[in-house]
């Protein structure tokens, strides 16, 4: 066994021509070294400007901070825990909420109900729309003399509070966001269940299964590769969420996330090293749940 | 931070302005230094705001007959201000346009000491006496005495109101004397069904000018900003008493304080929707963009006195300005359109574009002013001190980053207010020196 394997290695290696070689390592090469120079680099930077003071702007200004940043940030600011706790809520609402509808959209729509075209269109819709874009209409529609407000006959003196209400601006955010989330999951999800094959559903429908045990031991679980995208978008986008707030809110923390006041302290009017820290912040809770639990899956798949 | 360039009572500014006329002697000496070398060459300039707004069209015109005098052209773009302001150290280290309005203060000297700015030293010279020696201080960074700013217009925060919403509630805020007074008013007007005391803060920064007013009505000029430089304690019990009058006006305030920012309650008060606002007199020229009728109708008073030890002797009129960025493609160009905007000639295109600001140069003719801009000096006129606002007084990476969000954090939930500022105080304590 061993030894084919190793014959058969020495052989592939063989067959690489010149050309072959030369376009491998292109192909492998600027990419990679695009991701060093622009991704791997500043993050290294970033990670230790976090460790310093520094206020951006003559390099020799630059003065070792040690811990100060962080502890700054973990014990002198409270906007830190709102941001933190935000950020989760988002993540829960996207996890448990918007995934699930998704989810859930697509199952049916596959099942061809009557019409699915057409609510495939009209979900899929805000898709297309980046979260940026999303802002600013829903922006427009709610705030204080927006059109939904003008329709409320509402003028800005009496406009109902949304944004600025803290018993609900959370809620109208995560519904807003999960407009387009929804719809994102529902595609991928559509485009796994295309590929499902059709006799295992047969097959489990003749067995007696109900529709829910279906979905739930059968659909689910072969859907697997999908699912481990579909968690890891939903982990990353919750995580790196920042545009839509800040088209709404700008950089004035009102309704802060890490992002945003990584942006308010890093690209704001003050620059200071505290915004590398709650980078470095966001990018390890991103990072380490994605990574732990992008190990165990490809553990269970050499098993 | 030195407060060196704050310590200083700015009175003869306002006296300058005020004489207005009489400088027009001095008129023939300052066009000699505009005149000494001719500078060529497009320049790029950088208007703070959107083009549509009224301010976007006064700098367009005044660029225009800086063209027409010199033949260089002007490259104007429309920046959004609190992105440009947001950005400002990003875009003066790439490719920054030669000159755009800036503010004097902190965001100037700062920036100057970065090396991110031009010195204009020589084109505030050549402005000479046009200029009052206190206005010329204002402009001057302490670290190394030169000007990095052109100083052009001011503009005083108080109580705005519309005469003739005021004439239909049977109220008069122009007699309004101590802060019983103005609770009563503002009192008076939620009754009517207006919004008493109109305020946005969801920018962060707008209502830092009712917090401005009431440490020094409450506290006096030199503890707010010994304050603002780390001087006192935000812990402080003069601080809570700032806080807690804040929270006597709660009540009387718009209940979407978080939703709206400052063309929020500019509209407000556009459409008749509240009584008094405080806020800075420059977006009187949206008024008058709007309509002539309702620029007339705007008016200005100061704010109360509080505590009498201190009067009605301070006030926030920040002193504005054209800056010249260091690493522009024309730095000379720059300067010279910059000194053109500061001269008699660039003051008379901009006024006659319809600008309300009122000038620093005395050799615009005060004499000209509306009624409007006569009330704003009288409201100047009777401070002794003068500050630039929070955001100027203070250091950048304390006012919007921590200040910001404690004001905000305080019209969210009052109750929370020691905590707040026991953290305000040790994120102040946390900063790295400078």
């Amino acid at each position: 066994m061993k030894t084919a394997a190793v014959n058969r290695n020495v052989r592939s290696r063989r067959s690489l021509s010149r050309n072959d070689r030369f376009t491998l390592s292109a192909f492998v090469g600027i990419p990679t070294l695009l991701q060093i120079v622009f991704l791997w680099f500043p993050t290294l930077v970033t990670v230790v400007l976090s460790f310093t003071y520094w206020n951006g702007i003559n390099v020799s200004d630059i003065k070792w901070a040690g811990l100060a940043n962080y502890k700054n940030i973990f014990f002198g600011s409270p906007v830190f825990y709102d941001a933190l706790k935000n950020n989760v809520v988002w993540l829960l609402w996207f996890t448990f909420i918007a995934t699930p509808l998704g989810i859930l959209l697509a199952y049916q729509f596959d099942r061809k109900i009557k019409g699915h075209q057409i609510y495939e269109t009209i979900f899929y819709m805000p898709v297309v729309l980046s979260l940026a874009i999303i802002g600013i209409i829903w922006n427009f529609m709610l705030q204080p003399g927006g059109f939904v407000q003008g329709v409320m006959g509402r003028d800005i003196g009496n406009a109902v509070s949304i944004w600025g209400n803290y018993s609900i601006n959370s809620y109208v955010i995560m519904a807003v966001a999960s407009w387009r989330h929804i719809g994102y999951i529902m595609l991928l999800y559509l485009a796994g269940l295309k590929a499902f094959d059709s006799s295992l559903r047969e097959a489990s429908a003749i067995d007696g299964a109900t529709e829910w045990q279906t979905f739930r031991k059968i659909i689910f679980p072969t859907m697997r590769p999908v699912n481990v995208i579909i968690l890891v978008i939903t982990i990353i986008d919750s995580l790196r969420a920042f545009d839509l707030v800040y088209i709404i809110y700008g950089t004035s923390t009102a309704w802060p996330l890490l992002n945003i006041l990584a942006f308010q302290n890093f690209a704001g009017q003050g620059i200071s090293m505290k915004g590398a820290a709650y980078s470095v912040i966001a990018l390890v809770l991103c990072v380490v749940p994605i990574l732990v639990y992008l190990r165990n899956v490809f553990k269970e798949d050499l098993e | 931070m030195s407060d060196v360039n704050n310590g200083i009572s700015r009175r003869s500014v306002l006296k300058g302005a005020a004489i207005g006329g009489a400088g027009l002697v001095a008129g023939g000496s300052l066009l000699a230094g505009c005149g000494k070398k001719q500078v060529t060459g497009d320049v790029h300039f950088t208007i703070r705001g959107n083009l549509s707004d009224a301010g976007a069209k006064i700098a367009i015109a005044a660029n225009d007959a800086y063209t027409k005098k010199t033949g260089n052209k002007v490259i104007s773009q429309a920046v959004n201000s609190d992105d440009f302001q947001n950005n400002f150290v990003q875009i003066m280290q790439g490719t920054p346009d030669d000159a755009f309005g800036w503010m004097a203060g902190w965001r100037t000297n700062a920036r100057a000491d970065a090396g991110l700015l031009a010195d204009v030293s020589d084109q505030v010279k050549a402005l000479g006496s046009s200029l009052s020696a206190a206005a010329i201080q204002g402009a001057t960074n302490p670290s190394d005495g030169k000007q990095y700013i052109i100083p052009t217009t001011y503009y005083p925060w108080g109580l705005h109101y519309r005469k003739s919403t005021m004439q239909e509630l049977g109220l008069n805020p122009e007699s309004i004397a101590t802060w019983d007074d103005l609770i009563k008013l503002c009192e008076a007007t939620q009754k009517k069904g207006l919004v008493g005391y109109a305020l946005g803060d969801k920018g962060g920064w707008e209502a830092m000018g009712t917090f401005d007013i009431l440490n020094m009505r409450l506290n006096g000029y030199q503890f707010h900003i010994d304050l603002l430089n780390g001087k006192e304690k935000w812990t402080d019990a003069k601080v809570v008493d700032v806080f807690t009058h804040m929270g006597q006006l709660i009540p009387y305030m718009n209940k979407n304080v978080l939703d709206i920012s400052w063309d929020g309650m500019r509209d407000l008060l556009l459409q008749k929707k509240c009584g008094a606002m405080m806020m800075g007199s420059w977006f009187a020229n949206d008024f008058k963009a709007k309509s002539q009728e309702d620029y007339d109708d705007l008016w200005i008073v100061p704010f109360p006195e509080i505590n009498p030890e201190h009067g009605i002797d301070s006030i926030d009129a920040p002193l504005d300005g054209i800056s010249v960025a260091a690493n522009g493609k024309n730095p000379e160009g720059g300067a010279d359109l910059a000194g053109f905007l500061g001269s008699k000639e660039g003051i008379d295109a901009a006024v006659a574009a319809g600008d309300t600001n009122i000038y620093i140069s005395s050799d615009f003719d005060t004499s000209s002013y509306d009624a409007f801009n006569k009330q704003k000096l009288a409201v100047l006129g009777a401070a002794k001190n003068i500050g630039f606002f929070l955001d100027r007084d203070t250091r950048g990476d304390f006012a919007g980053p921590v200040v910001g969000p404690a004001i905000q954090s305080f019209l969210k939930n009052p109750k929370d207010l020691t905590k707040i500022l026991e953290s305000t105080q040790a994120q102040w304590d946390a900063l790295p020196a400078l």
